[in-house]
C-alpha cells in the first residue's frame, strides 16, 4: 500500500493546486466594481457614454433618419429593403420594429452610464469633477430629448401634463440588481422636459470647454436652444443661440459644402461626431448614399419635389448629386468616413432670426441679418423676411439633417396626411419593454 | 498546474519497478475446430490488469509472477479459457463462441466493460464500419449507424456545421453538442470558423462508444448533459509489422437540382406579373398611352438592362444559373497509408493520410492531410507508458453563408435573360445581373483557411499488484487556424473600396490532465467488483487577432500588406477551466446481478463564485435473466439482461466564459479609449441539469442470431440558461440566468440479424430506430410563448411544444375569384390580409423518429454493404420562399411551380396570381412549409477481395478492390434542393428546419483500392 500512497500524494498536490485555477478573469472586460473606482477609470467611462451616445441608433445616424423620414412629404422616398425604417417612412410601424427597440434600448444604455458617473463623481479629482458631471448631464439631457421627440407626443400638442412622456431614470444599476423597482412608469411630457432643461441648464454652468467631438457651454446652449424652441419658449431659443453665436468663437464656413464631409471639425460645428474609417459610425451615409462610395444601395432617394424648393441659384443645390440611375442623392452624406455634424452654427441662426422674428426683438441681430448670414453664404440675396421666409430658409438649409419632423411637430404642420400630433408619429414603446415590464408601461396611443 | 502534473509523472516514473520474483511462459493459441492461428487474443494473468497479446501466428510469450496461480486467454468469438502456470509452455485450442456481440469491448468513461455487462446504454460503431466512407466528418460517417443519434449536415458545403443531437435537443441556449473525448481526452469543439471535427481522420479510429444515458455519461458530470462521444484511435499489436494502403477516387454531384423558369418562361411569366399590376391600378399597359409609367414599361426596362447585349424578345439567351453554382463530377481523392505492428514490449501504429474533396459548390474544398504516432511501451510488467500523437492539417476553401449575395447558391435569382459574359468575355455583374453576381465573387474572391490540429496525450500506467492500477494521462488539443479573405473590385464586399482583405487567427489549446486508480477484484468466484476514482483538470485558452483593410493597388496583391488603408484590428482572448473528481464502482454477482454507481463533482470557472461546484451522481442496475435457472431451459432464448438507470448530468457549455459576471468592456471615441457596459452580473449562474432515468433490454435468441436492445428514457433538463429581457430603462436588455426547463422522452429499438452464415454466403443486418419527443415546459416563467415570425422564418419557443415550432399565419390556398393568397383568421374564416391572420402552430423541425438499416452481404471474396438512413416527421421551412417561389414579387427568377399561377376567376390553383411588387402571398407562413421526412441510400459499397491464392503470389495479406458510394439515392417529398438541411446563418438549437439557398448534400461515387502487406 506505500506505493499507492505516492501518487495518492500527487492527486492531493494537484487537488490543492488546480481549486486556484478556477479563478479566471476575462482579459477584454473588467468587472463594474473597478470601473467606478478611480479617477481615470470613471473618466474613460465618460468618453464611452460618448461613444454610446455617437452609436448608429441614436445621433450616429438613425435619430436624424427617422426624422426625415417622419417628416418625408414626398420630398424623399425610402425604396431600401429593410423594412423597419419602411415602416417609420410609412408611418405604420410595428410595435417589435427592431430599429425602434435599439433606439430606447441604447438611450437608456447611455443613460445609464451618465448615472453611473454621475453617483460616483466623488471619485473625479477635484479639478475635473465639474466638467466631468457637466458632460454627463448634457449627455443624459441630450438622450431625453433625442427620446421624447420621438416616443412622446409632442409639445405643441398640449396636455404636457397629462401626456405621456419618458420613463425617468436618475440612479445607476448596479450589481446586477434588477428589481420590481425598475418597473418605472412613464412621466409626463412636462416633467420629462423639466428634467431635460435641469440637466442641461446645470451642465451649462459647469462644463466648460470649447465646440467639437465633445459637449462644451456652446453644446448645450444649443441643444437647449432646440429645447427651448420645441417647447415654445423663443426666449430662451433665441438667448442660448446667442450665447453660441456670440461667444463660441465659431463661424460659418464660406462654402456651404464645406460643412460636410469632413475629416475635421469644421468652424461652424457646434458638437460634431468623429467618423474615420477605424472608428464611428455615419448611418446617414449608409442609407443615403450609394454603392459607388461605399454606402448601401441608395436606400433614400431624394425627389424632384424636394429639389424644386431650391431658387437655380442657391449654392445648396449643387451639393445635390444624380446617379447613374439619375436619382438624386443628398451630397451632405455622399462620403464614407466622413464626420457627422450633429449641431452646426446655421441652425443657430436660424433658431435667433426666428425667435426675434416671433418676440419682435433683435437681441444680437436683426431677423434680416441673421438669414442673410444664411442666405448670402449659398448666394442669394437680401431680402426683408417673413416667418414664412425664415421657416422656409431653415428647411432648406437644414434639409436632411435630422431636424424635419420636430420643426412639423412643433409648427404644427401636417405631412403625408398625418397631423403633427397624429398617433403614427409617435413611435411605439417596444413590445420588448411593456413584455419586461409587468405591466407598469403604459402603451402610445394609437399602438 | 503544470508544475504539479509534472511533479506526478515524476512520482510515476521514479516509483521503483518492483523486482519479485518471475517466470516466461510461452505457447500457440488455435482455433480448436479448424485449427488456425489465432492473433490478436489477449493472455492475461488472472485477477490483474497485466499481459500480452497473441502474434499473427497465434504464438505468445508472457512474463508472470511468480506467485500468479493462472493465466486466462480470451479473444472476441471465441469462449475464453484459463490455465494454471504450472507449465512453462501452455497451448491453447478456443471453441467458437455464439456470444460474439455480447463479447465486444465497449469503451466507457475512464475504463472498458464487455457488452454484457453494461447496464448503461452505449451504442459501439466500430472504425472498421465507416473505414474509407468519403466524407470529410466522422459524424457524416456516424450518420444512420446509432440509434437516437442525429446527425444533420446543415448543407452540402465541404467543411461546414454538422449539427449531432444524442436523444434529442438538450437547451435551449446552452450548447447541445455531445462532448468528443479521444483517446480518453476532451477534445475542443470550438473554432474560428468551419467545423473543428473534420480535423480528426478517422480512418484511424478503432471505435465510436456513444454514451447516451446518464448512468453512462454521469462519469463526464458537466459537460456531459447532451452524450459523449468517446473516440478510441487504433492501437499496436505485437508481431510482424503490417502494412494497410487505401487509395481511392470519386467524384461530387449535387443530390438534386431544383429547377427554375427558363427564359421564355422568366419572360412570359414576369410581363404577367407586370401587367397584372397595372390591372389592378386600372393601367392597361398594352395600349400604347397607357404604357409610360406601368409596371410593364418597369419590367421591360429591367428586362432590356438584364438581357446585356442579347435580346430578350427573341429569347436569345437562356442561361441556366443554378448549374454555374456547382463544380460538375467534382473530384475527390485520398490515399491512406499506415503500419501496425511491434513486440511483446513495444507497439506502434503509424498513419499517414491525405484526402482531397472538391465541393460541389464554385469555391468550396477541403484538403486534410493527418498524421498519427500511436506508440506504446511495457517499461516492466508493473509499468507501461504510451502516447498517442496527430497532427493534422486542414485546408478548406469556403463560401460565403447562406444569405449573403455572394454565396455561390444565390446565383439561382439571377435572370435567365442574362447572358453569362458580355461581348468581351467578362462575367456579368449587377446591375446587368439582377443582384451582384455570385460567380465573380468566385472567380475575384478567396476565403481560404487553413488548420493546424494537433491532438495528442502522453499516459503512465502503473499497475501495484493483481487488483490496483494507477493510471495518469496528460493531453494537449492545439489548433492553430488561420483565414485569409480577399474580394477583388468587382466583388459584393470589394465594390466601392477598391478590394477588402482580411486575416484572421486563432489559437486554441486544451489541457487535459486525467489521474485515477483502477481496482479490480473478484471474490469467491461470485463477486466481481471494479471501481476507478480519481480527478481530472481541464484548460481551455483561445486567442484570436484579426486585421483587415481596402484600397489594393491590383487584384494581384491580396495580401494586407498591400492594403491601402487598414480598415481595423483586434485582438482577444479567452479561458476556461475544469476541475473535477470522479469515482465509480461496478459490482457482478453470479453474471447475474449488475450494479454500478458513479459520482463526479465538477468545478468550473464559468460559473457564479459560490456556484462553481456541480454534484453528478448515477446509479444503474441489470439484471442477466438468462443467468437464471429458470430461462436455462428455454432453448431460444440465448441472452437476456433487464436494465434500469438514473443519473444527473450537466451543461456548461455555449454561453460564454465570463457570463456571471457584470462588465464593462472597452471602446473608442475620437481616437481614445473608453469603457462601455456589456452584461449584467449574475453572482448565481449555475449548470444546466439533465436528470435521466432509462429502462432497456438487451436480447439474444436464437444463438444470439437474433439480438438486440429495446430502451425507454425520460430526460427532463432544469435550470436552462436564457437571457430573460430585464427593462431597457436598466441599461441592459437581457440577464443571463437558470430558469427553463425541457423534457425529452423516447424509445429506441435495436436490431441485429444473422440471416445466413454459410461459409461462403453471410448476410447479417442491423437496424435501428429511434423516436423522441421533445417538450419545452419552461421559458422565462412568465412568458410561454416567443413567438419567433420574423417575416422568413417562423421558429418559435412555446411551453409544451417542441423546441423552434414554426408558429404564425396558416396558408388557406388561393382565392378563386380575384387570385389573392389567402390566410386563415384565428378565428378560422379567411382573410387576404396577412396582418389579421391568425397564429397556429404550423409546423416541428424535429425529426419524430429517425432509423437506419445497415445490411452486409458476402459471397465467396465479394462483399456487398448496404446502409440506408431516414428522418420522419419533421418539416422544412423555405425562408426564401418569399424570394423563389413569390409569384414575380420582384425581378428574382421564380420556382418551376409558380407556372401553376392563378389565371382566371374560377383558377383552383396555390400559387396566387402573379404581381409584380404586389406581395401577393410572399410573407412567412405555412405557405412555404413542407414535410421534410426522407430515407436515403447513405453509403453502399461493393468489394472483391483478391483470392489468397493470387495474394501469395502478389506477397500480400490483403487486397480488395471496391466502388462506394454516398447518397446515391434519396426518397423524400420535399421539394426543395434537400430535405436535409437547416440554412448556416441562422442555425441554432431553436432556430432548425430552415431553408435558404442552402446547398444540396453531396452525392458521391469512388472506387478504391485497398492493399494490406
Amino acid at each position: 500500500m506505500k506505493k499507492i500512497f505516492i501518487p495518492l500524494t500527487a492527486i492531493i498536490l494537484l487537488i490543492t493546486g488546480c481549486a486556484k485555477q478556477l479563478d479566471i478573469l476575462p482579459t477584454q472586460s473588467v468587472d463594474e466594481s473597478l470601473v467606478f473606482d478611480t479617477d481615470a477609470n470613471i473618466k474613460a467611462a465618460l468618453n464611452g457614454a460618448y461613444d454610446l451616445a455617437s452609436s448608429g441608433d441614436l445621433i450616429g445616424g438613425n435619430t436624424q433618419m427617422y426624422s426625415e423620414l417622419l417628416g418625408a412629404g414626398g420630398e424623399i422616398t425610402w425604396v431600401g429593403t429593410f423594412n423597419q425604417p419602411d415602416e417609420i417612412y410609412n408611418k405604420s410601424i410595428l410595435t417589435n420594429n427592431s430599429f425602434v427597440r435599439n433606439t430606447y434600448l441604447s438611450g437608456y444604455r447611455l443613460i445609464n452610464v451618465c448615472n453611473n458617473i454621475i453617483a460616483s463623481i466623488d471619485k473625479v479629482n477635484a479639478s475635473d469633477r465639474d466638467a466631468v458631471k457637466g458632460q454627463a448631464l448634457f449627455l443624459r439631457g441630450m438622450a431625453y430629448f433625442e427620446m421624447v421627440k420621438l416616443f412622446a407626443k409632442p409639445y405643441s400638442a398640449g396636455n404636457t401634463s397629462t401626456n405621456l412622456g419618458l420613463q425617468i431614470v436618475t440612479t445607476p444599476t448596479i450589481n446586477g440588481q434588477v428589481t420590481a423597482a425598475n418597473n418605472v412608469p412613464r412621466s409626463s411630457v412636462q416633467q420629462t422636459y423639466d428634467q431635460i432643461i435641469a440637466d442641461l441648464t446645470a451642465a451649462k454652468t459647469i462644463i466648460g470647454g470649447d465646440a467639437g467631438e465633445y459637449g462644451s457651454e456652446y453644446a448645450v446652449s444649443a441643444v437647449l436652444s432646440r429645447v427651448y424652441l420645441q417647447t415654445g419658449n423663443y426666449a430662451g431659443a433665441r438667448d442660448e443661440a446667442n450665447n453660441v453665436i456670440e461667444n463660441s468663437g465659431l463661424s460659418l464656413e464660406s462654402d456651404y459644402s464645406n460643412a460636410f464631409n469632413n475629416t475635421s471639425a469644421s468652424s461652424e460645428d457646434i458638437y460634431v461626431l468623429p467618423v474615420t474609417a477605424q472608428d464611428g459610425s455615419n448611418e446617414m451615409h449608409t442609407y443615403w448614399s450609394i454603392l459607388d462610395y461605399g454606402a448601401r444601395d441608395g436606400d433614400v432617394e431624394v425627389n424632384q419635389e424636394h429639389i424644386d424648393l431650391y431658387d437655380a441659384a442657391d449654392a445648396r443645390l449643387a451639393l445635390f448629386y444624380i446617379d447613374d440611375n439619375d436619382i438624386y442623392r443628398s451630397g451632405k452624406w455622399k462620403f464614407q468616413y466622413k464626420n457627422l455634424p450633429v449641431i452646426r452654427l446655421a441652425e443657430m441662426y436660424l433658431n435667433r432670426a426666428e425667435s426675434n422674428f416671433r418676440l419682435n426683438s433683435s437681441v444680437g441681430a436683426s431677423a434680416d441679418d441673421d438669414i442673410d448670414m444664411i442666405r448670402s453664404r449659398v448666394g442669394l440675396p437680401f431680402i426683408n423676411v417673413t416667418l414664412l421666409d425664415i421657416l422656409n430658409e431653415r428647411r432648406l438649409e437644414l434639409a436632411h439633417e435630422g431636424q424635419r419632423i420636430h420643426d412639423i411637430k412643433r409648427l404644427r404642420l401636417a405631412v403625408d396626411g398625418f397631423d403633427y400630433d397624429a398617433n403614427e408619429l409617435v413611435f411605439p414603446i417596444p413590445l420588448r419593454e411593456i413584455n419586461a415590464s409587468a405591466g407598469v408601461l403604459v402603451q402610445n396611443d394609437g399602438y | 498546474m503544470r508544475k504539479s502534473i509534472f511533479l506526478s509523472l515524476v512520482l510515476l516514473l521514479t516509483v521503483n519497478v518492483c523486482l519479485l520474483a518471475q517466470k516466461t511462459i510461452t505457447g500457440k493459441i488455435t482455433d480448436a475446430k479448424t485449427g488456425k492461428p489465432i492473433g490478436n487474443a489477449s493472455i492475461m494473468v488472472s485477477g490483474t490488469t497485466s499481459g500480452t497479446a497473441s502474434l499473427a501466428d497465434g504464438t505468445f510469450s508472457i512474463v508472470v509472477p511468480q506467485d500468479a496461480a493462472s493465466i486466462d486467454v480470451s479473444v472476441l468469438g471465441y469462449k475464453s479459457k484459463s490455465a494454471s502456470t504450472n507449465a512453462s509452455t501452455i497451448n491453447f485450442m478456443l471453441d467458437e463462441s455464439n456470444t460474439k456481440i455480447m463479447d465486444e469491448v465497449i469503451v466507457v468513461g475512464y475504463g472498458t466493460k464487455i457488452k454484457k455487462d453494461l447496464t448503461g446504454n452505449i451504442a459501439k460503431v466500430k472504425g472498421a464500419d465507416v473505414q474509407n466512407m468519403p466524407v470529410t466528418n466522422l459524424n457524416q460517417a456516424l450518420q444512420g449507424r446509432a440509434a437516437g443519434v442525429f446527425v444533420e449536415s446543415n448543407n452540402g458545403k465541404v467543411g461546414e456545421g454538422v449539427k449531432v443531437l444524442i436523444r434529442g435537443s438538450g437547451s435551449i441556449s446552452a450548447s447541445n453538442s455531445p462532448l468528443y473525448v479521444v483517446d480518453g481526452i476532451p477534445i475542443s469543439t470550438n473554432s474560428y470558423s468551419g467545423n473543428p471535427i473534420a480535423d480528426i481522420n478517422f480512418n484511424d479510429v478503432e471505435s465510436f462508444d456513444i454514451l447516451k444515458d446518464a448512468s453512462a455519461a454521469a462519469i463526464y458530470g458537466s459537460r456531459a448533459a447532451n452524450g459523449v462521444v468517446l473516440i478510441t484511435t487504433k492501437k499496436g499489436r505485437s508481431g510482424k509489422t503490417t502494412f494497410q494502403v487505401n487509395s481511392q477516387f470519386g467524384i461530387n454531384n449535387p443530390t438534386h437540382y431544383r429547377g427554375f423558369l427558363d427564359a421564355k418562361e422568366y419572360v412570359a411569366l414576369l410581363r404577367e406579373a407586370a401587367i397584372n399590376s397595372d390591372n389592378l391600378d386600372g393601367v392597361d399597359p398594352l395600349d400604347p398611352n397607357q404604357y409610360p409609367d406601368s409596371w410593364l414599361e418597369f419590367a421591360e426596362g429591367r428586362l432590356d438592362r438584364y438581357s446585356g447585349w442579347s435580346d430578350w424578345r427573341t429569347n436569345q439567351t437562356n442561361t441556366n444559373w443554378e448549374k454555374l453554382a456547382f463544380n460538375k463530377n467534382a473530384a475527390t481523392s485520398s490515399l491512406d497509408v499506415s503500419a501496425t505492428g511491434g513486440t511483446d514490449k513495444t507497439k506502434f501504429y503509424l498513419s499517414l493520410s491525405s484526402i482531397n474533396q472538391t465541393g460541389i459548390l464554385i469555391g468550396n474544398r477541403l484538403k486534410r492531410v493527418s498524421s498519427r504516432i500511436n506508440l506504446e511501451q511495457t517499461v516492466s510488467d508493473k509499468f507501461k507508458v504510451g502516447f498517442n500523437l496527430s497532427l493534422t492539417q486542414t485546408k478548406t476553401g469556403r463560401v460565403a453563408v447562406d444569405n449573403e449575395f455572394s454565396t455561390p447558391m444565390q446565383i439561382v435569382a439571377l435572370s435567365p435573360v442574362t447572358p453569362q459574359k458580355d461581348l468581351d468575355g467578362n462575367n456579368y455583374n449587377a446591375p446587368t445581373t439582377t443582384y451582384s453576381n455570385p460567380y465573380v465573387d468566385y472567380v475575384d474572391g478567396k476565403y481560404n483557411s487553413t488548420t493546424y490540429r494537433n491532438i495528442g496525450n502522453i499516459f503512465g500506467q502503473y499497475t501495484f499488484n493483481s487488483n490496483w492500477f494507477f493510471r495518469s494521462e496528460l493531453g494537449v488539443d492545439l489548433q492553430n487556424q488561420n483565414d485569409d479573405q480577399f474580394y477583388g473590385a468587382n466583388t459584393t464586399y470589394g465594390n466601392g473600396s477598391n478590394g477588402y482583405g482580411e486575416s484572421d487567427w486563432y489559437r486554441g489549446l486544451t489541457y487535459n490532465s486525467n489521474n485515477y486508480f483502477n481496482f479490480k477484484k473478484k471474490i469467491k468466484e461470485v463477486h466481481d467488483l471494479d471501481a476507478v476514482v480519481g480527478m481530472s483538470f481541464q484548460q481551455y485558452n483561445s486567442d484570436f487577432a484579426s486585421v483587415y483593410g481596402e484600397q489594393f493597388p491590383t487584384q494581384q496583391l491580396q495580401k494586407l500588406a498591400s492594403a491601402g488603408l487598414i480598415k481595423g484590428g483586434s485582438s482577444n482572448e479567452s479561458a476556461s477551466a475544469f476541475l473535477s473528481y470522479f469515482a465509480r464502482a461496478n459490482y457482478k454477482f453470479n453474471n447475474k446481478y449488475l450494479l454500478s454507481v458513479s459520482t463526479r463533482i465538477d468545478g468550473s470557472s464559468v460559473f457564479g463564485i459560490d456556484r462553481r461546484y456541480g454534484f453528478f451522481p448515477s446509479v444503474s442496475a441489470g439484471w442477466v435473466l438468462s443467468e437464471e435457472k429458470f430461462l436455462h431451459n428455454v432453448k431460444a432464448i440465448s441472452f437476456l439482461k433487464l436494465r434500469a438507470s438514473w443519473g444527473l448530468t450537466g451543461n456548461a457549455d455555449g454561453f460564454g466564459n465570463f457570463a456571471s459576471r457584470g462588465l464593462w468592456d472597452g471602446s473608442a471615441y475620437n481616437g481614445s479609449g473608453g469603457l462601455v457596459p456589456s452584461q449584467l452580473a449574475n453572482p448565481d449562474l449555475r449548470w444546466e441539469k439533465s436528470n435521466q432515468t432509462d429502462i432497456g433490454i438487451d436480447f439474444g435468441i436464437f444463438n444470439n442470431k437474433i439480438s438486440g436492445e429495446i430502451d425507454y428514457y425520460s430526460r427532463k433538463t432544469n435550470d436552462l440558461i436564457y437571457n430573460i429581457p430585464v427593462p431597457g430603462n436598466t441599461g441592459y436588455s437581457s440577464k443571463t440566468v437558470n430558469v427553463g426547463s425541457m423534457e425529452n422522452s423516447g424509445f429506441e429499438f435495436v436490431l441485429n440479424t444473422e440471416n445466413i452464415s454459410k461459409k461462403n454466403f453471410k448476410w447479417s443486418t442491423s437496424f435501428n430506430f429511434a423516436a423522441n419527443k421533445n417538450k419545452i415546459t419552461k421559458l422565462d416563467g412568465e412568458q410561454t410563448l416567443l413567438a419567433g415570425n420574423d417575416g422568413r422564418y417562423l421558429n418559435s419557443l412555446i411551453v409544451g411544444q417542441s423546441i423552434g415550432v414554426f408558429y404564425g399565419p396558416k396558408y388557406a390556398g388561393v382565392d378563386p375569384t380575384n387570385g389573392d393568397a389567402l390566410y386563415y383568421k384565428q378565428d378560422g374564416t379567411k382573410t387576404n390580409d396577412y396582418n389579421e391572420a391568425g397564429n397556429y402552430i404550423v409546423g416541428n423541425p424535429n425529426p419524430k423518429c429517425i432509423a437506419g438499416i445497415s445490411n452486409t452481404v458476402s459471397y465467396k471474396g465479394f462483399d456487398l454493404s448496404v446502409l440506408f438512413q431516414g428522418v420522419f416527421g419533421n418539416q422544412i421551412m423555405n425562408g426564401a420562399g418569399g424570394f423563389m417561389s413569390a409569384s414575380f414579387d420582384w425581378f428574382d427568377n421564380q420556382t418551376k411551380d409558380q407556372l401553376n399561377r392563378w389565371r382566371n376567376p374560377g383558377d383552383i390553383t396555390n400559387v396566387p396570381q402573379l404581381r409584380l411588387g404586389g406581395g401577393n402571398g410572399i410573407s412567412a407562413s405555412s405557405r412555404y412549409i413542407e414535410d421534410g421526412d426522407y430515407v436515403r441510400l447513405k453509403n453502399i459499397t461493393l468489394a472483391y477481395n483478391i483470392p489468397a491464392s493470387t495474394l501469395k503470389r502478389l506477397k500480400l495479406t490483403s487486397a480488395k478492390i471496391y466502388v462506394t458510394g454516398v447518397n446515391l439515392l434519396t426518397f423524400t417529398n420535399y421539394t426543395g434542393w434537400d430535405p436535409e438541411v437547416n440554412t448556416d446563418y441562422r442555425a441554432s438549437n431553436r432556430n432548425q428546419g430552415g431553408d435558404f439557398y442552402a446547398a444540396p448534400q453531396i452525392k458521391n461515387y469512388s472506387f478504391g483500392l485497398n492493399l494490406g502487406f
